[in-house]
């Protein structure tokens, strides 16, 4: 015996339902893009009236506009502290894609003229969501793969008990707007196709200082609590840095910028998405080598919060020693 | 209901912050800021500030429970800062609020950001609620009010016309290139600083129409011109000097408006009334005016959740309804408005 209390306002639909064992005892919903904040918590006791002994919440945690999207997430982590009963996580795209056939891109506004979107194969997400300007994931769609936009569907808090996953952070996807990023470069999560150019770049900036092999590359991109981001302009990738989570440590593996394009942000770009990245994951610090003699990237690390911890000899080959530097994050 | 245990929630701006009260006495008041991530950016980030309210939030709840020895479902009553405030800020509180309020079956008050600042003295063992001025300076706000009762009788005599005080010392702080938040770093840097080095001008204190209302734009334009012309200045007297000004002006009008309305009390609230030159200066004209001053702990006068608690249960005490199901969040909200209906 199971009630499940659902919850999503990740679009301008506010839906919840409640599931018990399976079946839906009554789903309500509401459409207003700015009010889920007033409309949720009627909604929610409307369904009180009808079983007010909960065991489980389920939370849409996005993607989807922050304000409404938050207004969901704290109002059932909320409820759930105050019965004492167990909420989870699960991608918002995931109980519209249940609703559809085939192959299909489903996608929901994402302001500022852009959709985040994620791409589904029989009623299952095949895609991380992501988020691309409305005319880019148009370009995708085609009769093979159709597109379904809010509207066309909705997330539907009676589909969302079905769902597996136990997501625990909002998926936002963008950062906030007052990160300034370097002018024209575009940042995003390295995947596969990289693979070539990235470890051609490797190959010619640290020539004679034990470049990774793609095979090595290929095998970070794969393996647990590793983070991996390019930077492209011009649709040309310029960079890229990668940081492994070990315990509380999050230990940074490579920053890398094409030597035409320093000393113009990326670097700094890289490292404070990595340490958003770390701290995000709960990391209690953050360490990194830095070549002795490498004088260039010393003030980006000092001024970010590293400092020095100690020297390990012939870290890059004889005779050419690491300074550890670490920052904490607590 | 006379000594409720209530528990007041505060997420107006960057500090995620949680206050419970049992009648009029503070059980606890536990405070998560993220100003650290918005130092960089000179100011307050909206989204930055939401985010951190969200990841904070639960952990500021379950250390204020063991620090006031209570379990949730003892709370009598909930409140929530509904209004004025960044509003994707105020909907993580009220989201939150309305959550643990219809979990537990408890009412739920919404309540006003600007009113709770004042209604913290309630707190004070010693309080009476007697009719009094209100001083309320904040980096949002800068009003000069006529207080009867903190839940129902409110009244703006004046407020400011461009930058709130706390604003006026953030920007300052930017010019002469300390850190921010503004207020404490002035504040310390002043203190080795001479107060009189400078006479920077008093805004509207010569303005019959604005008897009881402030500007400060004059005071930064003022500022950055004596910088430009005096590079060399030492900081500390320029901070000093600027502090002075906005101190004096503020005090000038409260005591102003104490003395035409025959109040003898002056409540001194927000974020700014932890500055140490305000409340030193504030004690001596008040002691001076034969004014009653009353200054809550620094630690209450910055953006808490006990202030939330404070008002709710004055609230509670006094027979007020709760707030309807789905209360609305109001960014900017007068004081005509203390509870939300």
């Amino acid at each position: 015996m199971s009630t499940i209390l659902a919850i999503d306002t990740s679009t301008s639909r506010t839906t919840v339902a409640l599931v018990k064992d399976g079946s839906v005892v009554a789903g309500l919903h509401h459409d207003d893009p700015i009010a889920h904040g007033e409309v949720l918590p009627r909604l929610i006791s409307e369904l009180l009236k009808l079983e007010n002994s909960i065991d489980e919440v389920v939370i849409g945690m996005g993607p989807g506009p922050f304000t409404g999207l938050r207004v969901g997430i704290v109002f059932g982590q909320s409820f759930a502290f105050a019965r004492n009963i167990p909420w989870r996580g699960i991608c918002s795209l995931d109980s519209m894609g249940a609703q559809v056939q085939g192959s299909a891109i489903v996608a929901v506004d994402a302001r500022r003229k852009e959709l985040f979107w994620a791409e589904f194969k029989e009623g299952k997400r095949i895609t991380e969501p992501q988020v691309a300007l409305r005319h880019v994931v148009d370009s995708f769609a085609s009769t093979a793969l159709p597109l379904f936009l809010e509207g066309d569907i909705y997330p539907s808090a009676e589909l969302m008990p079905a769902i597996i996953g136990d997501i625990r952070e909002p998926i936002y996807i963008r950062r906030p707007d007052a990160y300034p990023s370097p002018a024209g470069v575009t940042f995003r999560a390295m995947n596969a196709m990289d693979l070539v150019v990235v470890s051609s770049l490797e190959k010619s900036i640290y020539a004679g200082e034990d470049p990774w092999s793609m095979e090595q590359f290929k095998e970070e991109l794969a393996a647990n609590d590793r983070y991996y981001l390019v930077a492209e302009k011009e649709g040309v990738v310029i960079g890229y840095c990668g940081v492994m989570l070990a315990g509380e440590i999050a230990d940074v593996l490579t920053i890398t910028v094409d030597p035409r394009l320093r000393r113009q942000g990326i670097g700094r770009e890289f490292l404070k998405r990595l340490i958003d990245w770390a701290r995000n994951k709960k990391a209690e610090s953050m360490m990194l080598e830095v070549r002795v003699g490498n004088d260039a990237a010393r003030p980006l690390y000092t001024s970010s919060g590293f400092y020095p911890l100690n020297t390990r000899s012939d870290y890059y080959g004889p005779g050419l020693d690491a300074l550890v530097m670490k920052k904490d994050l607590r | 209901m006379s000594q409720p245990l209530v528990l007041g929630i505060e997420t107006s701006c960057d500090e995620t912050a949680i206050g419970i009260v049992r009648g009029r006495t503070l059980l606890a008041n536990v405070i998560s800021s993220s100003v650290e991530e918005h130092a960089r950016f000179g100011g307050v980030v909206p989204e930055i500030a939401s985010r951190a309210h969200l990841e904070s939030i639960h952990s500021v709840l379950t250390r204020a429970l063991e620090e006031a020895k209570v379990s949730l479902n003892d709370i009598d009553a909930f409140g929530v800062t509904a209004g004025p405030g960044l509003i994707g800020a105020l909907l993580v509180g009220v989201s939150s609020a309305s959550g643990l309020s219809l979990a537990l079956d408890k009412p739920l008050y919404g309540v006003n950001h600007l009113s709770a600042h004042l209604a913290v003295d309630s707190l004070n063992s010693d309080h009476t609620l007697k009719p009094a001025i209100g001083l309320l300076v904040s980096g949002g706000h800068s009003s000069i009010l006529k207080v009867g009762d903190f839940s129902s009788d409110v009244e703006v005599l004046g407020s400011t016309m461009d930058d709130a005080a706390g604003e006026a010392f953030d920007k300052i702080a930017r010019i002469l290139k300390l850190d921010f938040p503004g207020g404490p770093a002035i504040d310390k840097i002043a203190k080795d600083g001479d107060c009189t080095a400078i006479e920077f001008p008093r805004g509207l204190t010569n303005d019959p129409g604005h008897l009881y209302d402030f500007s400060f734009s004059g005071l930064k334009t003022a500022v950055s011109r004596f910088l430009q012309k005096t590079p060399d200045a030492k900081v500390a007297d320029v901070a000093a000097s600027f502090q002075e000004a906005v101190v004096d002006v503020l005090l000038t009008k409260a005591l102003a408006a104490a003395k035409f309305h025959g109040l003898e009390n002056l409540i001194i609230a927000g974020g700014v009334a932890a500055n140490s030159r305000l409340r030193a200066l504030a004690l001596a004209r008040c002691q001076a005016a034969g004014i009653s001053l009353r200054i809550p702990p620094a630690a209450l006068c910055t953006d808490n959740g006990a202030m939330v608690a404070a008002l709710t249960s004055l609230a509670v005490s006094s027979g007020a309804p709760a707030s309807s199901l789905g209360l609305a969040a109001e960014s900017s909200t007068g004081l005509d408005r203390v509870l939300w209906a």
